[in-house]
């Protein structure tokens, strides 16, 4: 079993709380038009990372991320 | 959505009771999150009124309101809508600037709310806490209204435009604020250019304003290796595609327009929220018993301290349902919508009532019973249904700063003091008058500090 993580771009607005909690894995870039957004580094990142990509899921404050199990 | 011709389109049906001119305006007054309940009521899911010849269709139930929360600025314009601020904010300023100026300007507006930002704004709310409770003693009563109404003015003054700023010039801040804020009452959506001594002070407060905000950022560019941490800084630092920095008009429209978005919401939501807690002293007493565990060593009301208070946020989230302070989303149509076989023509207002929604019994089983523990937030059958910052793309950006603040405020305020009701329960009501909902005045609370 390893992490999957998606991302809802649509969602996004770029508060860039998941780059606070885990730059391994999340960047926040300027996107063409409109609000800055999530970029994800590693869709499957290491096992050890697991505690940060969770608190970077939980604490995103338009519950963008999805962290799931493949 | 499916092509049709418009011919087999039905229309949506009409809310009976329309006078002649004014359509439903006059009941729409009296108390507009009644009438919207009717509208919902009487008609269904989609439920067409008239507001003085502005015919709109009120959109209810997790489907419509989903649809209309994810159609795009293109289809569906907020600008359009929202045409009365701009003599507020300013011209050339987010719903006056042509739609990819706009974009960047809502991004710089949300760029100050980022995580580096709100660390320091948790800093800043809770000695904005602690300076207010200093003046308590060990009991009292309050007019919690009124002293949110002043608390927020005052964290909303600090995070913004910084602490000298704040120390200096709130007094002045209040009354241009308080002339702008008269400028947007109802008539305002009618016609904000017409020639009244209400609008005329709106103009000279908001050319005032600019004035003392150019001067800060006059100075802050001649010393601009100072950090500050605050909204300013984010706003004077931002800049469009083309590399062009924004003006001392635009800077003083996002002030504005964020002192809108964030004030008077956070207001109301924590004087609701000040009242629920007297008025439910079990649920209260559960709240606090967490608060005492997570803060068991004093630590202080940093943003890592605030971001986990379960019972804390269930309590809040619960308030935001019964007292949602935005009862009313509005936008304009730009191209014919085809919604499920309906017609909803160009040129026409949609419009979907978070209140009456979070008060629909399908959703919310006996909705009127104050319930922290009812399924809200985070379960996917609800995400349309229950919307107190709306949803979709164009989300309130301010919902992580509105609840770190609240959960701020309340943390500090449960440990020291316990509050009850001074007036019978049933009299603290909605006050529907203004634009964004309230308690009924007075809105007194008893303190006593706590042993």
């Amino acid at each position: 079993m390893a992490m999957k993580i998606t991302v809802d771009r649509e969602l996004c607005q770029g508060h860039s709380v998941c780059l606070g909690e885990c730059p391994e894995v999340f960047d926040v870039v300027e996107s063409d038009e409109g609000y800055s957004q999530v970029v994800v580094l590693q869709e499957n990142p290491p096992e050890e990372l697991r505690e940060k990509v969770m608190l970077a899921a939980n604490y995103c404050p338009n519950h963008v991320i999805t962290v799931s199990e493949e | 959505m499916p092509e049709a011709a418009v011919s087999e389109l039905k229309l949506p049906p009409k809310v009976s009771g329309e006078k002649p001119g004014v359509g439903h305006m006059e009941e729409f007054d009296v108390n507009f999150a009644e009438f919207l309940m009717r509208c919902n009521a009487e008609c269904g899911e989609l439920a067409e009124y008239n507001m003085a010849g502005q015919q709109t269709v009120l959109m209810s139930g997790p489907r419509a309101q989903e649809a209309f929360l994810k159609t795009l600025d293109k289809k569906l314009s907020r600008a359009a809508a929202y045409q009365a601020t701009v003599p507020v904010f300013g011209k050339g300023v987010i719903f006056d600037a042509p739609p990819d100026r706009m974009k960047t300007q809502l991004k710089i507006q949300v760029d100050a709310l980022r995580y580096q930002n709100m660390k320091n704004y948790a800093n800043i709310i809770a000695q904005e806490v602690q300076d207010w409770v200093a003046e308590w003693g060990d009991e009292g009563e309050l007019d919690f209204l009124d002293e949110f109404i002043r608390l927020t003015l005052h964290t909303a003054c600090h995070c913004l435009l910084g602490s000298d700023f704040r120390h200096k010039m709130t007094e002045e801040f209040k009354a241009l604020y308080h002339d702008l804020e008269k400028g947007l009452q109802a008539i305002a959506f009618v016609d904000p250019y017409l020639q009244q001594p209400l609008f005329a002070a709106r103009d000279k407060a908001r050319a005032r304003l600019q004035e003392l905000i150019s001067a800060i950022i006059a100075e802050r560019r001649a010393n601009s290796d100072v950090a500050y941490g605050d909204a300013l800084e984010t706003f004077m630092s931002g800049t469009y595609k083309d590399g062009s920095r924004l003006t001392d008009n635009e800077i003083t429209g996002l002030v504005i327009a964020t002192m809108f978005a964030g004030h008077h919401t956070s207001s109301g939501t924590a004087a609701w929220t000040a009242i629920e807690l007297a008025r439910n002293p079990d649920y209260a007493a559960n709240v606090l018993e967490e608060l005492n565990t997570l803060f068991a060593d004093g630590q202080a009301l940093t943003f890592e301290a605030l971001r986990e208070i379960p019972r804390l946020e269930s309590f809040i989230e619960e308030v935001l349902r019964l007292h949602p302070p935005l009862v009313l989303l509005m936008r304009r149509v730009i191209e014919d919508i085809d919604y499920n076989g309906t017609l909803i023509e160009a040129g026409k207002t949609v419009a979907i009532s978070t209140y009456g929604s979070h008060r629909n019994p399908e959703y919310f089983p006996d909705p009127e019973r104050f319930d922290p523990d009812r399924p809200r937030a985070n379960t996917p059958e609800l995400m349309w249904a229950y919307i107190p910052f709306g949803g979709g793309p164009h989300k309130c950006a301010g919902n992580a700063f509105a609840l770190m603040q609240l959960k701020s405020i309340f943390a500090a305020l449960l440990t020291r003091y316990e509050f009850e009701l001074v007036d019978p329960p049933h009299t603290y009501r909605d006050d529907f008058s203004a634009m964004v909902l309230k308690p009924s005045s007075p809105c007194r609370l008893r303190y006593k500090k706590r042993a």
